[in-house]
């Protein structure tokens, strides 16, 4: 539970930091304390959790989510999960301080720490998960957290966008690639550990490490080399690395933390994490090693001739993540003690480097190393930073990066193979092309002569203050072995290891020295070398030629498209018929069918069904023949009508009630509308549709053929149904057994509002928020864009009747005579009677919550179809539908979450007048004050509001200025 | 008894629906859009898992009467009130178009293209 409420704190954060009144009354620089903060406590709270760790092995948490389908949500903590975690929060602490001073913009700043905090809740629930599916999805989220931020200044800035689809497509891929590959791990892995059950699916990270045998496995080959190339995408491996560089538009507190510190060692921990049964193969570890030593090299070798400063550091990352990859890979996880010193290095010094650039750029504008020099003076703090994290990436003793390189070299050594030289001449180059990028930083930037004369605005002197401090752990933490750095090791390498910096003046040392001289030396003929340094492919042209080609067949496809959505519509259709046609399905249940003729004896309330029914259909027709539309909606609402009557015949009040009442509602809503579109426009289709028949005949009996098959599968398939109904063995019979618990007569209202309670809260929902889209819809999409000029139509006659209901509607007030007005005035407190009484006794009647509100609402909308818009909104100003939905759903929400206080559950059922006594005094009003009473209400006026919010909507005149619509509605 | 003239008056109502979508028209598209609606209700109602000659009440329950299947009507309601809503949207959907466009003829419309 804790390790969840951990990983929960970051996402948390997140939300707060974004909700308006939390976020309004925090400034800049206390959002800055407070996110550094946290995440410092959350590195403590990790810290403390070391002890635990250390005598555990490992800490296994899982809350139950789906056990019946073997998913849960846990939680795996060990000493591998341990190191990454107290990266991520550590340098986040430090990331978060930082970025506070990094954006002048209080507005840009709190945009940027929402997303940097929820991507750190990602990236611990990455390392944390103990489930893979869990993990993949952790997974997937710092790929969107990490578009989003690398695409941060994308609306002025076009590499942004660019870099940030290109970083998501990369991943985006290799994650396709990573689930195939885990799901099959899983599957084999249930193989494994349950030989006698078949497609048992084992996802725990801690039963998945005790298949030992995984590595025989015959799918081995495809699923390994799946997750390879999850991990080799995300950790930006040779020949996916170009994504990173392109990364670098990201803010530079987002480079720093995730393209440097966090996101790109995801694939580095999932290889790790997997390590211990996937090693023993060949495969595993030859593939690690070879594309970690290109990668190592290319990244390397790239790195000094970059000029952006921010994308040496990019290169220079990619290889150190080469680096750490070969080192996984090497034989019988003999590199693994290396390559997790070489984490904690590189994330110490690569972070402070990647805040250091991003300073130099915050104060002179620009990060391009040849327009840079001689800001030791201007800005002695960074200088002193890179000083330090510089030569620790290049490995001078006894800094840390000096441990990490003398590991390497030791771990590299001690690799015996045929190709050993090779090995060593790939490692021995990258390192001296390292050092030598390291030196470029120093003396390029900070020494020499300035180039250029630039402006250099100060920042404020908190922000040295993170990545002085990372320095600062670069410079002691290989000191201080001891007591911090082999604890957290041992707990994270399987095997035994001895660690020292300095282990007398053996061939390593030798060599380290030797490969810092030679960067020395590559640093002094840099200028001719930098311009020789060429590359025949790039992946990144291949990326370029692949994305042209997507867009190329983009086009291509475009061609096939006629943008009429009606035809999209008959494609669809039509392949459904064709489908239900060709594969037989249609034959088969109609030669399966045996139609059970009519019983010749029928009873009356038969007889009215099938007169109901004939009237259904008959209205139904007469939608398509009839050609005014107002003809064609009060046609549809006698199909509404007769299938309310049915209901009320099929013993169903309350359903018939509804059904009666938003038929009503539907009807005056289409007839409401109609007022609002032009009548011209309504009378070209019309016209072009029966007089001048613009549409072809073979158009015409295509949409019949369609209709009909449809028409007629629908027809089998109820047949079917119908004729096949169980004998009374349904659930109902226990609805209809236990409705007397919850006091209520009427059992569907107990269902409603009971026992499937929480559907009605989600149906409320599902109502309110297609009101919302109404009114969303109406008062923004209004205004006239786009290249489709107004047509003046050829306007023919208006036919008679359809033009003056047309006039009627637009112009009230013909409707308004003063028996109409007085009409209305009465109906309103007759319907809010109704409503009351309909959801005070809705438990022994007919009638319930959302039927009181559709009658509340029906009397209201009279008011706007007789007095108009203007005069309705004035006289009732006590009607403010947004309001009125808000308070609905707040008492139906606190109505659910109140049970939870008295032990009942969420949306359980609570007698309230019981509880407080006074159950006989409202009983004897034949009342009881129960939960279900309370959502009733709620539902009412959730529903009341939300039906005024669409009549204010399609009320509101057409010919006025959109401005003051939102104004006027809410 | 009636199962095959309800079965026959849920298909005819569907196909009618299915038509009046694939016209041009767009307000008979949204009644067409309607229709469709009822007739999946009219489905529902009638696939109910029992009859009874009498309306689920306890009361009607104890007095040992059949009464009708409950679930199925409660599945009705909620049905009823989620289509009123999305019909609503549809309606405004048509209204839009109209302003923006100034036709309801979907012929004149090809932005999906674009």
């Amino acid at each position: 539970m804790e390790l969840a409420l951990f990983t929960a704190v970051p996402f948390c954060l997140a939300l707060l930091l974004a909700t308006p009144f939390v976020r309004t009354p925090l400034n800049k620089s206390s959002q800055t304390v407070l996110t550094s903060l946290v995440f410092a406590a959350l590195f403590a709270w990790l810290i403390g959790m070391l002890p635990r760790v250390q005598e555990a092995g490992a800490i296994s948490q899982t809350i139950l989510w789906m056990p019946s389908a073997g998913i849960s949500l846990s939680f795996y903590l060990d000493g591998l999960a341990l190191l990454f975690g107290l990266i991520i929060t550590g340098v986040g602490a430090l990331i978060f301080f930082y970025a506070g001073f990094y954006f002048d913009d209080a507005q840009e700043h709190n945009r940027f720490i929402i997303w940097l905090s929820a991507f750190a809740g990602a990236m611990l629930a990455v390392v944390l998960s103990g489930n893979v599916l869990m993990m993949f999805i952790a997974w997937e989220l710092t790929s969107i957290t990490s578009f989003i931020l690398i695409g941060f200044n994308g609306a002025d800035d076009a590499a942004a966008r660019h870099g940030a689809f290109k970083a998501l497509l990369v991943t985006g891929a290799g994650a396709l690639a990573l689930i195939v590959g885990l799901v099959m791990l899983s599957a084999a892995a249930g193989q494994i550990l349950y030989p006698e059950q078949t497609n048992r699916f084992v996802g725990d990270f801690a039963s998945i490490l005790q298949a030992n045998t995984l590595h025989q496995h015959d799918w081995y080959l495809l699923f390994a080399l799946l997750i390879l190339l999850g991990g080799f995408t995300k950790s930006a491996q040779f020949p996916f690395h170009f994504w990173l560089p392109g990364a670098m538009s990201a803010p530079t507190p987002a480079s720093a933390y995730l393209h440097s510190a966090t996101m790109v060692k995801a694939g580095i921990y999932l290889f790790a994490r997997l390590s211990p049964v996937m090693y023993p193969n060949e495969l595993w570890t030859s593939s690690l090693l070879t594309i970690g030593l290109v990668t190592m090299l290319v990244g390397a070798y790239f790195a000094v001739k970059q000029r952006d400063l921010k994308g040496l550091l990019a290169y220079s990352t990619v290889s150190k993540l080469g680096a750490i990859v070969a080192l996984i890979g090497l034989p019988n996880q003999s590199g693994l003690k290396a390559a997790f010193v070489a984490i904690i290095a590189h994330a110490l010094y690569k972070s402070a480097l990647f805040l250091v650039a991003g300073t130099i750029d915050h104060a002179t504008g620009t990060r391009t190393i040849s327009r840079l020099g001689g800001l030791r003076r201007k800005m002695p703090v960074m200088f002193w930073v890179t000083v330090v994290s510089a030569l620790s990436m290049a490995g001078l003793p006894f800094l840390l990066g000096f441990l990490a390189k003398e590991t390497l070299l030791d771990a590299m050594l001690h690799y015996s193979a045929p190709w050993t030289q090779l090995v060593m001449t790939i490692v021995i180059l990258s390192t001296a092309f390292t050092a030598m990028a390291a030196y470029m930083l120093i003396y390029d930037v900070f020494l020499g002569r300035p180039r250029e004369r630039l402006h250099i605005h100060q920042p404020s002197a908190w922000i040295g203050l993170g990545p002085a401090l990372l320095a600062i752990g670069s410079l002691c933490l290989g000191l201080l072995l001891e007591p911090i750095l082999i604890p957290v090791l041992e707990l994270a390498v399987p095997k035994s290891f001895e660690l020292h910096l300095f282990a007398g003046f053996n061939d390593v040392f030798l060599l380290s020295i030797l490969i810092l001289l030679a960067g020395f030396l590559l640093f002094l003929i840099r200028r001719s070398l930098i311009k020789r340094i060429t590359f025949p492919l790039s992946g990144d042209a291949v990326y370029r030629e692949f994305i042209s080609y997507v867009e190329w067949a983009g086009t291509t496809i475009l061609h096939a498209q006629s943008g009429f959505v009606r035809y999209y519509l008959v494609i669809i259709l039509g392949a459904v018929a064709a489908v239900l046609i060709l594969s037989g399905t249609l034959s088969d249940l109609v030669a399966g069918q045996q139609i059970i003729p009519p019983d010749p004896s029928v009873s009356t309330t038969d007889l009215a069904k099938v007169f109901m029914l004939f009237l259904t259909v008959a209205a139904g027709l007469l939608t398509i023949f009839v050609r005014e539309h107002v003809k064609a909606a009060i046609a549809y609402g006698v199909i509404g009508y007769a299938i309310g009557v049915i209901f009320l015949i099929n013993r169903a009040p309350d359903v018939a009630l509804v059904q009666l009442l938003v038929e009503t509602m539907a009807t005056v809503l289409i007839i409401f509308m109609l007022g609002r579109i032009r009548a011209d426009a309504r009378l070209k289709v019309i016209n072009s549709l029966w007089t001048e028949r613009h549409d072809h005949r073979l158009g015409l009996l295509r949409d019949l053929g369609i209709s009909i098959v449809i028409g007629l599968a629908v027809f089998v398939f109820s047949l079917n149904a119908l004729q096949n109904r169980p004998d009374r063995h349904s659930i109902a019979e226990w609805h209809l057994a236990n409705a007397k618990a919850v006091n209520t007569d009427d059992v569907v209202g107990a269902i409603v509002a009971d026992f499937r309670g929480t559907d009605t809260l989600l149906e409320v929902a599902v109502f309110t928020t297609a009101a919302l889209g109404v009114l969303t819809l109406l008062a923004r999409g209004g205004q006239r864009r786009g290249s489709l000029a107004p047509r003046k139509a050829q306007v023919g006659v208006l036919h008679e009747f359809d033009a003056s209901v047309v006039e009627e509607i637009q112009d009230a007030t013909s409707l308004s005579t003063p028996f109409t007005r007085s009409v209305s005035f009465i109906v309103l407190p007759i319907a809010i009677l109704i409503g009351v009484a309909q959801v005070l006794y809705g438990g022994s009647g007919p009638g319930d919550g959302f039927t009181a509100g559709v009658t509340i609402g029906l009397a209201v909308s009279l008011w706007y179809v007789v007095l108009g818009y203007n005069e309705a909104k004035s006289l009732l100003p006590w009607f403010r539908p947004a309001l009125i939905v808000r308070l609905g759903l707040v008492i139906a929400i606190a109505n659910a979450l109140f049970p939870i206080l008295m032990g009942k559950g969420f949306m359980g059922h609570v007698e309230y007048d019981q509880a407080l006594g006074i159950y006989d005094i409202v009983g004897s009003f034949g009342l009881h004050i129960t939960s279900s009473l309370i959502f009733e209400v709620a539902i009412a006026i959730a529903v009341m509001g939300g039906l005024g919010i669409i009549i204010e909507a399609i009320a509101y005149p057409t010919d006025r200025s959109q401005d003051g619509f939102e104004t006027a509605v809410s | 008894m009636t199962e095959v003239l309800f079965a026959l008056s849920i298909g005819i109502l569907f196909g009618i629906g299915v038509f009046q979508l694939l016209r041009r028209d767009l307000i008979k598209a949204a009644i067409g859009f309607a229709i469709l609606f009822s007739a999946i209700n009219l489905f529902f109602v009638a696939v109910g898992a029992f009859e009874g000659d009498f309306a689920p009440y306890v009361s009607n329950v104890e007095a040992g009467r059949q009464t009708s299947d409950p679930l199925i009507q409660a599945l009705i309601l909620t049905a009823i009130v989620v289509s009123f809503g999305s019909f609503s949207l549809v309606l405004g959907f048509v209204n839009i178009i109209s302003r923006r466009y100034d036709t309801v003829d979907s012929n004149d419309l090809n932005k999906l293209k674009h």
